[in-house]
């Protein structure tokens, strides 16, 4: 039939839903689960550190020498500072560190999950009246929603000082001209609103890997198939909710300042 | 033996009564009726083993049996309380009464032999630290694991793993202790260590105790009684003597491997004539007289060669 791919959807879904629900609602236990929490926290945030930054100040660097190249044929290449700083803070930064991270940790954590699950971890938990979304889910969640929104803050920091580097090394920008403009590109709006972005982009991110872990079935291939339907649904989320969260902002943008 | 949060309950009433009782207890899943019918019950201090085909729902009657599983029909009661009924927060109470050994140990990875073994304290007891690490040290002593306790699951062999996990399953000093094939995959020199141990712990603890297994040796050697399961039933329970010497086809067929006995014709007229002696169901003698007629006739065509496959047994 036709309507079952979309009904197993529609359920895993929904587990996805209730297992992030469920496992935000345990944070409570965060006393009991703290090394649990500190070791994602190791595995998910200073592990990718040094990726997020080379992938991060490389992105910086390709996106001055672009639009470098367009400004430059009106004189005004002074501007690559504005675009820079408006478009790693907007969407750069929490978009390409969540791309990072969902390629490092959520496949992973998929991975290793299901493997808990075909090896019966998960039902030998279960059968000890501890509760999976307790012990194995809510630490890798917080750890995840908490380092995500850090290593946005730092890649796009290091992306912006690679754009800086380009404009000044190779598109002869002087430091205190893109300091001036690179005030203008972003206000404390534009960086809640980044913030957000890798907020949601994040936690939809560990709790779509987690739900695929847990649901995982049929030994090295299921682990396989769930890591691989973790990065596939992960991309996908992050790109429509990335539409969704910008068209929100040029709506409360509207409000708040009355400029198109 | 510690001051764990497993109230002993007053053995007054209690211990008359089977342990584990199920009773016609029907489960169907993905389109195939596993349970069919399943009623035996399990006394106190006994180590019950139940023997079948592979693949034939063994696993799921432990699953049913801790309640990660509902099952569609029956009554299953532990210690006399009905589990089918319950909620999820009676199931996690009652499921305490259980140490469960899973066929590959399930131990969790990132964690050492010893925070394996120490999980469950630290969940479900207000232990002092100092306590926990002495029933760890006593459980790991009583496995022969106390010198590896520092090492990680992926270090340590297959025999340990199990070692490990019964370890652990102990640790709360559950009343029931369920195995999953305890001695799958493990030498005989292995194999024949987990047995002791699991004779041990009926001896020493008294613990009542219910081993899933293949392993015919093994099974003589554990058991104080042998159920055979077959098609969702218990198709004979008894000593091992007299599993030893059955006359069911089907029975006689498992238990020597194949070179005896057949799934056939014939195991109609044992039942139909009483000549099983442990053969029982809730359901009528017609009932089964029509359901086994059905299997024969399905599996007649390699049903009638004096010996099948002998994949059927280790698939």
């Amino acid at each position: 039939m036709i309507l079952a791919p979309i009904r197993s959807a529609m359920r895993g879904a929904g587990y996805t839903l209730v297992l992030l629900l469920e496992s935000l609602g345990l944070f409570g236990h965060w006393w009991r689960r703290r090394r649990a929490i500190f070791s994602q926290m190791h595995v998910i945030g200073t592990q990718s550190l040094l990726i997020t930054c080379f992938f991060m100040l490389l992105v910086g660097m390709v996106f001055a020498l672009q639009t470098g190249i367009e400004f430059a044929r009106f004189g005004q290449t002074n501007l690559v500072a504005l675009v820079i700083v408006s478009a790693m803070v907007r969407e750069l930064g929490p978009w390409m560190t969540a791309f990072v991270l969902i390629a490092r940790v959520g496949s992973s954590m998929a991975a290793e999950i299901g493997t808990m699950k075909v090896s019966e971890e998960i039902d030998a938990l279960e059968v000890m009246s501890i509760n999976p979304a307790s012990f194995v889910v809510m630490p890798r969640v917080i750890a995840y929603a908490i380092m995500g929104p850090v290593l946005t803050v730092l890649g796009t920091c290091v992306g912006i000082m690679g754009g800086a580097l380009v404009a000044y090394v190779q598109l002869g920008v002087k430091l205190d001209d893109f300091l001036r403009w690179a005030e203008r590109g972003a206000e404390p709006l534009d960086i809640y609103w980044g913030l957000l972005k890798s907020l949601v982009f994040n936690l939809s991110a560990a709790a779509v890997a987690c739900s695929n872990g847990m649901r995982t079935s049929g030994g090295a291939v299921g682990v396989g198939r769930a890591s691989r339907n973790t990065v596939v649904i992960c991309l996908t989320l992050t790109v429509f909710f990335n539409y969704l969260l910008t068209s929100f902002y040029r709506m409360v943008k509207k409000l708040v300042s009355g400029a198109v | 033996m510690s001051d764990n949060t497993t109230s002993r309950r007053s053995p007054s009433i209690r211990d008359r009564g089977p342990v584990v009782d199920f009773n016609g207890v029907c489960k169907k899943l993905a389109g195939r009726q596993i349970l069919d019918g399943l009623s035996f019950q399990v006394r106190r201090g006994e180590n019950f083993v139940i023997i079948g085909y592979s693949g034939t729902g063994k696993s799921v009657t432990l699953r049913n049996m801790v309640g990660l599983m509902k099952p569609d029909a029956g009554s299953i009661r532990i210690e006399g309380d009905e589990i089918t009924t319950m909620n999820e927060r009676e199931l996690e109470t009652m499921r305490r009464r259980f140490g469960v050994l899973f066929q590959s140990g399930a131990l969790i990875a990132w964690l050492t032999v010893e925070e394996n073994v120490e999980l469950p304290l630290q969940e479900h007891t207000r232990m002092s630290r100092k306590r926990r690490a002495e029933v760890v040290r006593d459980k790991l002593e009583l496995v022969n694991l106390w010198q590896d306790r520092a090492k990680y699951p992926a270090e340590i062999s297959g025999g340990m793993k199990k070692r490990a996990g019964l370890a652990r399953a102990i640790a709360l000093d559950p009343e029931i202790v369920l195995y999953d094939e305890p001695t799958s995959g493990l030498d005989p020199v292995i194999a024949h260590e987990i047995d002791n141990l699991i004779i041990a712990l009926r001896n020493k603890l008294g613990m009542t105790q219910i081993i899933v297994t293949h392993d015919m040796q093994s099974a003589y050697a554990i058991a104080d009684r042998i159920g055979m399961f077959y098609h969702g039933r218990m198709i004979q329970m008894g000593s091992p003597e007299e599993i030893r010497t059955s006359e069911v086809p089907e029975v006689r067929h498992f238990i020597t491997g194949g070179t005896e006995g057949a799934v056939s014709r014939r195991s109609v007229t044992a039942i139909l004539t009483g000549r099983a002696p442990g053969a029982q169901s809730m359901r009528s003698e017609a009932a089964i007289a029509e359901k086994v007629l059905a299997d024969a006739r399905k599996e007649d065509t390699p049903a009638e060669e004096p010996a099948p496959q002998q994949e059927e047994k280790t698939a």
